[in-house]
């Protein structure tokens, strides 16, 4: 099969997985009874409380986008350009809560400030009621989604740290201190990215619905949410969706004029070309107790709390006996969903990296684009197209969910890919073809194998997010197909504080372990310099 | 008889030209040795003619056939049997030498029992049998040229593309290299396409030489006629 079909057909897949289900639901929205009408956005647009919704949604995102640049920045300085000590261990652990559904770190938040959380025994309830109540609204909203996005505002300035051609600082060094050089050298140039990363929290923060839920602050997707679960009505759930869909296009439309060249240049340093380190001298050990602190108070203090709450043998036996099953599906859908999220990802890169159509950068933006969008939003579109007699053998089984999976996570398998080929010469597929192999041989025995380290990666990052997902499969799961994060979010509403803290730890530990396992794999194998 | 022939190709590159009116022909055997400053349009000669572009017009043909006319690929590289030797020699680092030359046989579908006397063959000429199994970055420089050689040479082509190959060699090796490259193109007899910006290495290897300066033939003839005026060639 030649490339260009090959290609075109993983590209008709992605579309149909996750472009067709979005037009569908916009359709939808507008045609009653099979007539046009506007009938749902005039319901909605005449509520005064939807207004409201999109303001709170908006005001969450911007704060939450704000506060995690404003930290992200200098910690991922931090760890990439100086000699803090161990700053590989603080990126690895300022890492976890992206790791794990949002909630559960408003869980473990709320296991520490809540009225009968560590500090109503360790302070006072007065004191608890207080840190309670600023919990519940939008500083607890903003805190808890700070920390779960702020690994994003790290990596990425790390990543795009990588990419600065280090003679550009050097000649800077030549006339410049270190805050002079990064001043007015390596924070311009890598502005676009960081600037990428702010819009990638906010446009998360935006779809977002389990933190806001689980802390009684009203956003806007909640709404489209509640109007399908609550009250099945398909019509209000979808038009309530399209403002959304609306807000994340218009982003990503900004990004791509104005940072369209500048944040593609997601490239590794050239071999060799080490960067500079900036040594902290006096300031080493100042810098080292203030990101402790930091990484204590907002990462490891609530965790261990959260394991604290749960540390009852009755309670990890209740958890395994009323969970234990979603806890198996959850693995076994993130693990098919991985597969195919690396296959799909890694076609979707190739034909980016190689853009072999002209048309590869609108495949780019839209794999960014449902990233981005609200699980709810594609879930919905997703039960609109699949919900029929003809296609029941999708809706009413797995299926649905792994195709949310490849809907809303191919951007990250297929970033992964387009950063790994990269650092593959040309020359090697091409050696490859003058010997006569056919594209498909190419590929399986010379980029694939070569891409490995990169096809890994992006299994472990797809394994990571299909299992925490809970947008997508919170909608689309068909009955008794619950996943792990779902089942603990329902189990919430009844069951006891010391097994919703046990299941999150589960939770933790099963996203954990791949991951370290993959970590001790790559170093065995000396993938990690 | 001419086994390569270039007619009136050009290609631009997002409006800038890399070469114009280009043409050429190479005859079986022959030893072609395209000379030219970096930017000049010699790779691109060797892109175009190895089938990874396509020109915008003119027409490519190699052993009588049109393999690329007027902006399109007419036969993919995979099937325009030709070798060719990379600037950066493209060894597959995950394969062993034995793996990179059995890829290309096992492509065109050669019996197990003929890879195992091509290769051991091949990696005898190239004095390089005692590392079949070795992995590319175990190999010192030279070592890999040969390997980056027999592999060109594995399919038997009646033509080799080589894109600077010894330009990362120090001087000694470079020449050694030379040698061998003459050598085995006299053994062989494949007609050679060599591309460099060095002019020793152009007048050691070319039985005729085309200068290149800005998309276009400045200069060609035999090495011989262009000895002489090899210090007013400027590269």
């Amino acid at each position: 099969m030649s490339k260009k079909v090959f290609l075109i057909f993983v590209v008709i897949c992605f579309v149909v997985i996750g472009i067709l289900p979005i037009l569908f639901m916009l359709a939808k929205s507008v045609n009653i009874d099979g007539q046009f009408s506007l009938f749902f956005y005039k319901n909605l647009m005449n509520s005064g409380r939807e207004w409201i919704l999109i303001g709170n949604s908006f005001t969450l995102s911007l704060l939450t986008a704000l506060l995690t640049t404003t930290v992200g920045l200098p910690l991922g300085i931090l760890f990439a350009k100086t000699d803090l000590p161990f700053r590989k261990l603080f990126a690895l652990l300022f890492t976890i809560p992206l790791l794990v559904p949002p909630y559960i770190t408003a869980i473990s938040w709320f296991d520490l400030l809540g009225r009968d959380g560590l500090i109503s025994k360790i302070l006072s309830p007065a004191v608890a009621e207080i840190t309670s109540k600023w919990l519940f609204g939008l500083p607890g909203c903003v805190l808890v989604l700070c920390s779960t996005f702020l690994p994003i505002v790290i990596l990425l300035t790390i990543t795009y740290l990588k990419t600065v051609n280090p003679r550009l600082e050097e000649a800077g060094k030549l006339v410049s201190g270190w805050s002079g050089v990064l001043k007015g050298i390596t924070i311009p140039l890598i502005m676009p990215g960081v600037l990428l990363a702010s819009m990638l929290v906010f446009l998360l923060t935006l779809g977002e619905i389990g933190v806001p839920t689980f802390l009684r602050y009203d956003v806007f997707p909640v709404e489209s949410f509640t109007q399908f679960s609550a009250f099945y009505n398909f019509g209000a759930a979808t038009a309530a969706a399209v403002p959304l869909v609306i807000i994340t296009f218009i982003i990503l439309v900004i990004e791509r004029i104005f940072l369209r060249e500048k944040t593609y240049q997601l490239r590794p340093a050239v071999g060799g070309k080490k960067s500079s380190k900036i040594a902290l001298g006096d300031y080493r050990k100042w810098f080292f107790i203030t990101v402790t602190l930091l990484c204590f108070c907002s990462i490891i203090l609530p965790l261990l709390v959260l394991c604290l709450h749960s540390l009852s043998a009755d309670a990890y036996k209740e958890a395994i006996s009323r969970a234990g099953h979603s806890l198996f599906r959850s693995i076994l859908y993130a693990t098919i969903g991985a597969s195919a999220l690396t296959v799909l990802g890694f076609f979707i890169g190739y034909l980016i990296h190689a853009k072999i159509f002209r048309f590869w950068r609108a495949v780019d933006s839209l794999t960014i684009f449902l990233f981005a969008l609200s699980g709810t939003v594609i879930g919905i579109g997703l039960i609109n197209l699949w919900n029929r007699p003809a296609t029941n053998f999708i809706y009413a089984t797995p299926v649905i969910i792994i195709l949310g999976y490849l809907a809303q996570y191919t951007a990250l398998t297929s970033r992964i890919t387009v950063s790994t080929l990269v650092q593959i010469p040309p020359s090697m597929e091409e050696a490859a073809q003058v010997s006569g192999a056919k594209w498909l041989r190419r590929i399986f025995l010379i980029t694939a194998p070569m891409a490995k380290r990169g096809l890994v990666a992006g299994w472990l990052v797809g394994y990571i997010f299909c299992l925490r997902d809970m947008g997508v499969t919170m909608l689309v799961y068909p009955p008794g197909h619950d996943t792990f994060p779902v089942r603990i979010f329902t189990l919430m509403a009844n069951g006891s504080t010391e097994l919703i803290s046990a299941l999150c730890v589960i939770m933790i530990l099963t996203t954990l372990l791949p991951l370290g396992i993959g970590g001790i794999l790559f170093k065995l194998r000396g993938f990690l310099k | 008889m001419s086994i390569i022939k270039f007619t009136n190709v050009s290609k631009n590159y997002n409006d800038t030209p890399a070469i114009q009116n280009f043409s050429m022909k190479i005859d079986a055997g022959e030893r072609i040795v395209i000379l030219g400053p970096s930017g000049c349009g010699k790779t691109t000669v060797l892109r175009l003619l190895a089938g990874f572009i396509s020109p915008d017009s003119g027409e490519i043909i190699i052993d009588n056939q049109v393999v690329a006319a007027d902006g399109k690929i007419i036969k993919e590289p995979e099937n325009r049997n030709l070798g060719m030797v990379f600037q950066d020699l493209a060894l597959w680092p995950h394969l062993s030498v034995k793996g990179n030359l059995e890829f290309g046989l096992k492509a065109k579908n050669i019996p197990k029992n003929k890879r195992e006397e091509y290769i051991p063959e091949m990696l005898k000429l190239m004095q390089m049998e005692k590392f079949i199994d070795s992995k590319p970055a175990e190999l010192s420089g030279g070592q890999q040229q040969r390997v980056a050689l027999a592999r060109a040479l594995i399919l038997h082509p009646k033509i080799l593309l080589m894109d600077e190959p010894l330009s990362s060699l120090d001087q000694d090796l470079n020449v050694q290299l030379r040698k061998e490259i003459l050598k085995l193109q006299n053994k062989i007899g494949f007609a050679l396409l060599y591309v460099t910006h060095d002019r020793d290495e152009a007048f050691d290897i070319g039985s005729r030489i085309i200068v290149m300066k800005d998309g276009k033939i400045e200069e060609t003839g035999p090495s011989v006629m262009l000895l002489n005026l090899k210090k007013s060639v400027k590269v």
